[in-house]
């Protein structure tokens, strides 16, 4: 009887059916019984890995709460919301109005409200401009700038009271020829920001058109436009030459030497464009050749506080651009 | 050896316990679950149709005249109702696609890590593919007997009664599903 196992006594014996299986076999025999351990014991891997995951996916049943029910008010939970309300109430309250935290909260809120000054941009005061008038009843009417000229030879006008002259003349006002005019599509001359409305001069007196005494247009007095006086449109700039006088320096400031360039040894020039207005203050800095290293700031700040004898034309005070030089120099 | 479930007491055959359905349930539940689980391989329908075993028995639960334990019974409906998925036709389709993509419902993943080193993992895991394979590819009678068996561990008198097969019948395909597994464990050693 020392046959080896066969597959369908394996399967016996596996079954639980041990009848026709020798026994004293598989102990003798160490083949048959490593085979059959071997057997077995994956048998029993693959039963733990089932029962695990049977186990692990399965949705398990758990014991319902009896959370449903019809409840009636209860005297004991509003009783204790409203003390515990007022409490919060209170406690709040006893927060708030103890000095101590007032004080530290007043050390707290600290408003500040940065000087805006430094980045918005300057607003020449209302220089330049002119006006005029015809004396007439109506508001001058709506109609396109006269070229800019730097003389002015004749005053535009919105009515013509010679239509046959000896001598013709364009109309001109007195600006910086170079400055954009406002453009209006319209064939005779009159204040561009009027209404439209039946040709004529306006109210105003001198011989332009507007509101405005002079040879101009607009509201303002001179021969220019806008308001204003003096002529030029609106706070327009002029530029030194042709008539117009540079303006000459009265009062100036060295600039400082900030602290980084010092260390650096650091020397060179800085040219700045500003605008003398017509006071002889100066006004819209900007840097056309910067340095660096805090110098251009310097310069700005000294160049602030430096007094001009403002340029002139035809006698009377203009804003005036310049290109100042500052140079910075260690000895 | 295997051992028998302590879960389950043998010759139980009191009516009486059907009274308490709710702790029926619990105890029985893991139990068909687990073969619902290992038979059709979908924890979605394994879930539906351990639910609607327990619903079958508490609506027959007057006809359950105790000639069998309450267990057996149970196993019963339950085989009878992967007999009966098994061969609708709606599902046929589901379970192609879900054949195609075993690894959703691969018991390897499921391997109790005892501190065995990565190899005998990997090896444990080769076995454990190996019978899922060989039980997948078994017809559906000889794959419940062997479930029963090897994982309910049931003897084959409790498997005769619960497939409603003789015992003789039985171990012809207890010994059809062994000698499948047999070989594909060979293949792999």
């Amino acid at each position: 009887m020392n046959r080896h196992l066969s597959l369908q006594q394996i399967a016996e014996y596996l079954s639980g059916d041990t009848a026709s299986v020798d026994l004293r076999h598989i102990e003798e025999c160490e083949m048959c019984r490593g085979d059959l351990v071997r057997f077995e014991s994956s048998l029993v891997l693959f039963r733990t890995c089932v029962h695990a995951w049977s186990v692990e996916m399965s949705a398990k049943p758990f014991a319902r709460l009896d959370s449903w029910g019809l409840y009636q008010p209860q005297k004991k939970s509003w009783i204790l919301s409203l003390a515990f309300q007022s409490l919060a109430v209170a406690i709040l309250f006893a927060m708030a109005s103890s000095p101590t935290v007032r004080q530290v909260a007043r050390q707290a809120i600290e408003v500040y409200a940065p000087d805006l000054a430094a980045y918005q941009p300057e607003t020449l005061t209302r220089q330049g401009g002119g006006g005029g008038g015809g004396r007439s009843v109506l508001p001058a009417s709506k109609g396109k700038l006269p070229r800019a000229a730097l003389k002015q030879f004749t005053p535009p006008t919105a009515v013509l009271s010679n239509s046959n002259p000896k001598l013709t003349m364009e109309p001109t006002i007195l600006a910086p020829p170079d400055i954009p005019l406002p453009q209006v599509a319209s064939n005779n001359y009159g204040d561009p920001l009027n209404r439209l409305g039946a040709y004529s001069n306006g109210p105003g007196s001198g011989g332009g058109i507007g509101i405005g005494a002079g040879n101009g247009v607009g509201p303002g007095t001179g021969p220019g436009a806008g308001p204003g006086s003096y002529g030029g449109i609106d706070g327009s700039v002029f530029r030194p030459g042709r008539g117009v006088s540079a303006p000459t320096l009265l009062y100036k400031v060295e600039p400082e030497y900030s602290e980084e360039a010092r260390k650096a040894k650091y020397q060179g020039t800085v040219v700045l464009k500003v605008i003398v207005d017509s006071t002889g203050r100066v006004v819209n800095p900007s840097i056309v050749r910067s340095l660096g290293l805090g110098l251009d700031e310097k310069a700005v700040e000294a160049v602030r506080k430096w007094r001009f004898r403002p340029g002139y034309k035809d006698g009377k005070p203009v804003p005036v651009t310049a290109e100042i030089e500052v140079s910075f120099r260690l000895l | 050896m295997l051992v028998s479930n302590p879960t389950l007491p043998a010759g139980e055959t009191s009516s009486g316990e059907l009274q308490d359905f709710d702790s029926l349930v619990r105890l029985y539940r893991p139990r068909i679950f687990r073969f619902m689980l290992a038979s059709l391989r979908d924890r979605e329908s394994a879930e539906n149709l351990t639910q609607e075993c327990f619903l079958k028995a508490f609506q027959a639960r007057d006809q359950f005249r105790g000639a069998a334990a309450v267990g057996t019974w149970l196993m019963q409906i339950a085989t009878n109702l992967v007999r009966t998925h098994e061969g609708s036709k709606r599902l046929k389709f589901w379970r192609r696609t879900l054949g195609t993509c075993l690894d959703l419902a691969y018991v390897g993943h499921w391997i109790p890590d005892l501190q065995r080193s990565p190899e005998a993992m990997v090896l444990a895991r080769e076995q454990v593919e190996a019978i899922w394979t060989a039980v997948a590819s078994v017809s559906e009678r000889q794959r419940t007997v062997f479930l029963l068996r090897f994982v309910e561990d049931m003897d084959l008198l409790e498997i005769a009664a619960v497939t409603g097969m003789k015992e003789g019948t039985v171990k012809t395909h207890l010994f059809r599903a062994v000698q499948a597994v047999r070989a594909k464990l060979e293949a792999i050693r």
